[in-house]
């Protein structure tokens, strides 16, 4: 809205450097603490049943003692022709026109697990029952975000409660939204900046930059869903 | 006198009538009761201070034009009028309690969206819609009503889909207003 400052164009878009990843977990941390992700416990996790928006994949190489360890957060991809939409029976999860992107509307899935069983990235998590936060726990909870029942599901949504407040307070100062002003929690927390996240559309952006290095690849691009998360290659695997 | 196949039946009618009975009355307690209004600590009286007074509504609800919520005046903001003002009435008498106490009054707001909407009173005010769009007059109760039932997402759209059709990608987006 705002106006007319054109925001109805932005196109949101995360580079993620594989080279200054070093695997710390903040972003995993940040993003449970933003997006009230439950914490489902270690045997709920051995079942498969644990609850992660945003998860580090470790690729093991070589051999001992030579061994390099290389990471990759992984999380929705927010596709442009997403697998998961058109397998929802009941529009759930479905592109958004304003903000392009992926959105689950939590009070309107029903839990078929459809959308899950058909995402290559496997970054959807379901909410197999009820979890609780025992006080003080529940004072962590983020008013800003839905706490998610039993039987439905959800998914990294590029922290959309913090776009939608960052586009709000800049229509309310009457300008555009600065690059760099919104965050997601996971490139918030990452102390080696190696999630960047901005507005594709403008050109001066810090994400068009870094996406046009040739290290710059999309994961599982050869699927046709064009991915909205850039990853660029790490460097050092050569060792 | 009948026969006793018939008395049987008497019998059974009756039973099923009390029980219908009894349903009805407690239907009609639970309906009442869900309809009252939540008993505040205080009986704020806002057909005084806004017909009466004509006090604008952002005086005490200031952060309405500001941020997300519009809060709720705190104790000061009563006292810098109330301070002049010799306790009368009961609620006046509260309100002076809470003051000297120097507690926060535990109002109860009775406009809560659900945990998965997502509203903001600020980007509405700056757009210039009438408080009373949604919250009705307030002006002319004296008792602010339940407004939770009425404020639904069909309502909510019928502003949404009409009022910028230039905005309505926009407006009408799930995210916009579901977190």
């Amino acid at each position: 809205m705002a106006g007319g400052n054109g925001h109805e164009h932005t196109k949101w878009v995360m580079v993620i450097d594989l080279d200054k990843c070093n695997g710390c977990n903040a972003c995993v941390t940040a993003c449970a603490m933003e997006n009230n992700v439950a914490f489902t416990g270690e045997e709920e996790n051995a079942y498969g049943r644990g609850m992660h928006w945003l998860r580090v994949i470790r690729y093991w190489e070589g051999e001992w003692p030579n061994v390099r360890v290389r990471y990759m957060p992984m999380m929705c991809q927010q596709c442009s022709n997403a697998p998961c939409e058109p397998v929802c029976p009941v529009f759930a999860t479905l592109h958004s026109e304003a903000e392009e992107l992926n959105i689950q509307v939590y009070n309107r899935c029903i839990g078929t697990r459809y959308c899950a069983n058909n995402c290559p990235y496997i970054a959807r998590t379901f909410n197999w029952f009820d979890y609780e936060w025992p006080e003080p726990l529940n004072f962590h909870l983020n008013p800003d975000v839905t706490v998610r029942r039993r039987g439905i599901m959800e998914k990294c949504t590029f922290c959309i409660q913090r776009i939608n407040q960052g586009e709000e307070q800049a229509a309310a100062e009457g300008r555009e939204v600065r690059d760099g002003e919104i965050q997601p929690a996971c490139a918030q927390a990452c102390p080696t900046e190696a999630i960047v996240f901005g507005n594709w559309q403008d050109p001066n952006s810090k994400v068009r930059q870094l996406a046009q290095s040739q290290r710059g690849f999309k994961y599982l691009h050869e699927l046709g869903t064009e991915p909205k998360v850039i990853y660029l290659a790490s460097e050092k695997h050569d060792f | 006198m009948g026969t006793p196949r018939s008395q049987w039946k008497k019998a059974v009618l009756t039973v099923v009538a009390l029980v219908a009975l009894g349903g009805l009355v407690l239907g009609a307690t639970w309906l009442y009761a869900s309809q009252q209004v939540p008993p505040q600590p205080l009986e704020f009286n806002h057909q005084v201070h806004v017909q009466q007074l004509g006090l604008s509504c952002l005086f005490c609800h200031s952060n309405a034009a500001r941020g997300k919520s519009a809060g709720l005046p705190t104790t000061n903001r009563c006292m810098g009028c109330h301070v002049q003002l010799e306790p009368k009435t009961e609620a006046e008498k509260i309100l002076r309690e809470y003051f000297e106490k120097e507690e926060p009054i535990p109002w109860v707001p009775v406009a809560i969206q659900p945990d998965f909407v997502y509203f903001s009173h600020q980007p509405h005010v700056s757009k210039g819609i009438a408080c009373e769009t949604c919250h009705g007059e307030v002006g002319q109760y004296t008792i602010a009503p339940d407004l939770s039932k009425k404020q639904n997402m069909g309502w909510c759209l019928s502003c949404h889909k009409n009022l910028a059709p230039e905005h309505f990608t926009r407006l009408s987006s799930c995210e916009t207003c579901h977190k």
